[in-house]
């Protein structure tokens, strides 16, 4: 079997166990946090977002160590293992970008997207998402009560939108509904235009795993002495990434599509 | 090589070794279960049940309702205010609620009194589900009568009479009251005086009678 289609199995298979919350169908609610972006307001979630335990562990002055280290102890034990390969193999807003990445890549044809994509600030807005992690999920939280999964699109995305259709007429819009929407709708456009557009720029949940790339088990390996420069693995990285150049780069999501593409075998996943 | 090999192996040590040590000695486990899991916070869902303010006898599965709701109402009507950390739902009602009964307390603190509202004596209870027993976090599930399961959730717990018995009665709203029109504080506080005095007329219609249950 290929090996991007075990993937897109693998990454199947995970969504439907990160739903298995539906009350009777089986209604399996615990006490866990999601290693990646899920909303615990999805009906069928099984799981907590780990920003909310974030948010509510530093929420206005206070301070509780166990929300706190919780949510950063599971990511950081999937992080120490397996790096970021969580937004490739098991994030169920990795699928949905996985999907309309497509569509980015053709995107990416006409002039402007690729211009947007590689511009030469393009890499320091990567660093958006770290400041997005300190600022909406731990400052604002803790100063003044303002939390990032009141305006989460992705919050909005499997919480929201879920609920409303199965619960048509029971719920009205609240004050947050309309920011809500705008964010949503960003994000959307966003994921259309550049293939991982969130995970590259926005995700805080990446920023948190990000890291570990650097000194995780698993990691993509390059034999850059015997490469032929022919850069055929950058043109599929979705990430955007200077696949012979990097090491260990946080950015890297652990796909594998450069190891598939490259033809002399030179790019592989190493376990140390 | 070996130095990141080394400094790999330490760190999935003290990461797994850590997370193994939350989950054996504290209860983190429930609490992220109870609290973020099986709660909603109505803020981040980003909507509020279309509910009715109508007041009913049967509690969610017709669980009974509990002693200390019981307790307090032989003195006169139950206000019930669920609320919770990190909840922008809640922190909006919290003023209004304190402004409502004239009370002040800590957002975090379990908080009990017994307020004069319109000339009568009103059991209020704030409970943060965050920072509570489980007897009282249990008692959301039973005056939930829509099957909400989210914060803020407030409920006025009165008498009413039906078929010849006199017997608790009860209304739960929820949210920031959006679903009422309620915009602004005076708004939200002006809803909840007319929801208090139609409970607190209930009451003293009822309350001859309530020894009979």
């Amino acid at each position: 079997m290929k090996f991007q289609l075990k993937r897109l199995y693998f990454q199947i298979i995970l969504f439907f166990t990160a739903n298995l919350g539906y009350p009777g169908l089986p209604g399996l609610k615990t006490g866990f946090c999601y290693p990646f972006f899920y909303c615990q307001a999805c009906p069928a979630a099984t799981s907590a977002c780990p920003l909310r335990s974030l948010e509510q562990s530093v929420d206005r002055g206070s301070f509780s160590w166990r929300l706190f280290l919780y949510p950063l102890l599971i990511i950081g034990f999937l992080g120490t293992l397996t790096g970021r390969a969580v937004c490739s193999w098991a994030c169920p807003i990795g699928l949905l970008q996985r999907g309309t990445g497509r569509v980015a890549r053709k995107v990416k044809k006409f002039p402007f997207a690729n211009k947007l994509g590689q511009h030469r600030i393009e890499k320091y807005f990567r660093y958006t998402k770290y400041i997005l992690l300190i600022s909406l999920v731990f400052v604002t939280s803790y100063l003044i009560g303002f939390i990032f999964t009141d305006i989460c699109p992705v919050g909005f995305l499997t919480g929201t939108i879920p609920t409303l259709l199965l619960n048509p007429g029971k719920f009205l819009p609240n004050y947050f509904f309309p920011v809500a929407v705008v964010i949503f709708i960003l994000f959307f456009v966003l994921i259309f235009l550049i293939e991982r557009g969130w995970c590259r720029y926005f995700c805080p949940i990446g920023a948190l795993l990000g890291p570990f790339n650097k000194i995780s088990f698993l990691h993509i390996s390059v034999d850059i002495k015997d490469c032929t420069h022919c850069n055929g693995c950058s043109y599929v990285c979705p990430m955007g990434i200077d696949v012979p150049n990097m090491h260990r780069d946080p950015e890297c999501i652990l796909c594998g599509k450069c190891v598939t593409a490259c033809p002399m075998q030179h790019i592989t996943y190493e376990r140390r | 090589m070996k130095k990141m090999f080394a400094v790999q192996v330490v760190a999935s040590l003290l990461v797994s070794g850590a997370l193994a040590g939350m989950f054996a000695f504290t209860p983190v486990y429930t609490e992220v279960r109870s609290g973020i899991v099986l709660v909603l916070c109505l803020s981040c869902l980003k909507l509020e049940p279309n509910t009715a303010t109508d007041f009913t006898f049967e509690t969610a599965d017709n669980v009974p309702h509990p002693s200390f709701i019981l307790e307090n109402l032989s003195k006169g009507p139950v206000f019930l205010h669920y609320s919770g950390d990190a909840c922008a739902g809640c922190d909006i009602m919290y003023p209004v609620i304190e402004e409502l009964f004239s009370v002040s307390f800590g957002k975090q603190d379990m908080f009990h009194t017994l307020v004069t509202f319109d000339n009568a004596t009103v059991g209020y209870i704030y409970v943060n589900i965050h920072h509570t027993i489980d007897e009282l976090r249990d008692a959301q599930v039973i005056y939930d009568k829509d099957h909400v399961n989210g914060i803020p959730m407030f409920t006025i717990v009165t008498l009413g009479y039906d078929n010849g018995i006199v017997k608790p009665k009860y209304t739960t709203v929820y949210g920031t009251l959006a679903t009422f029109g309620c915009n602004t504080d005076a708004q939200r506080l002006a809803f909840l005086q007319q929801l208090m005095k139609e409970s607190i007329d209930m009451y003293h219609e009822n309350k001859a009678g309530y020894h009979q249950y």
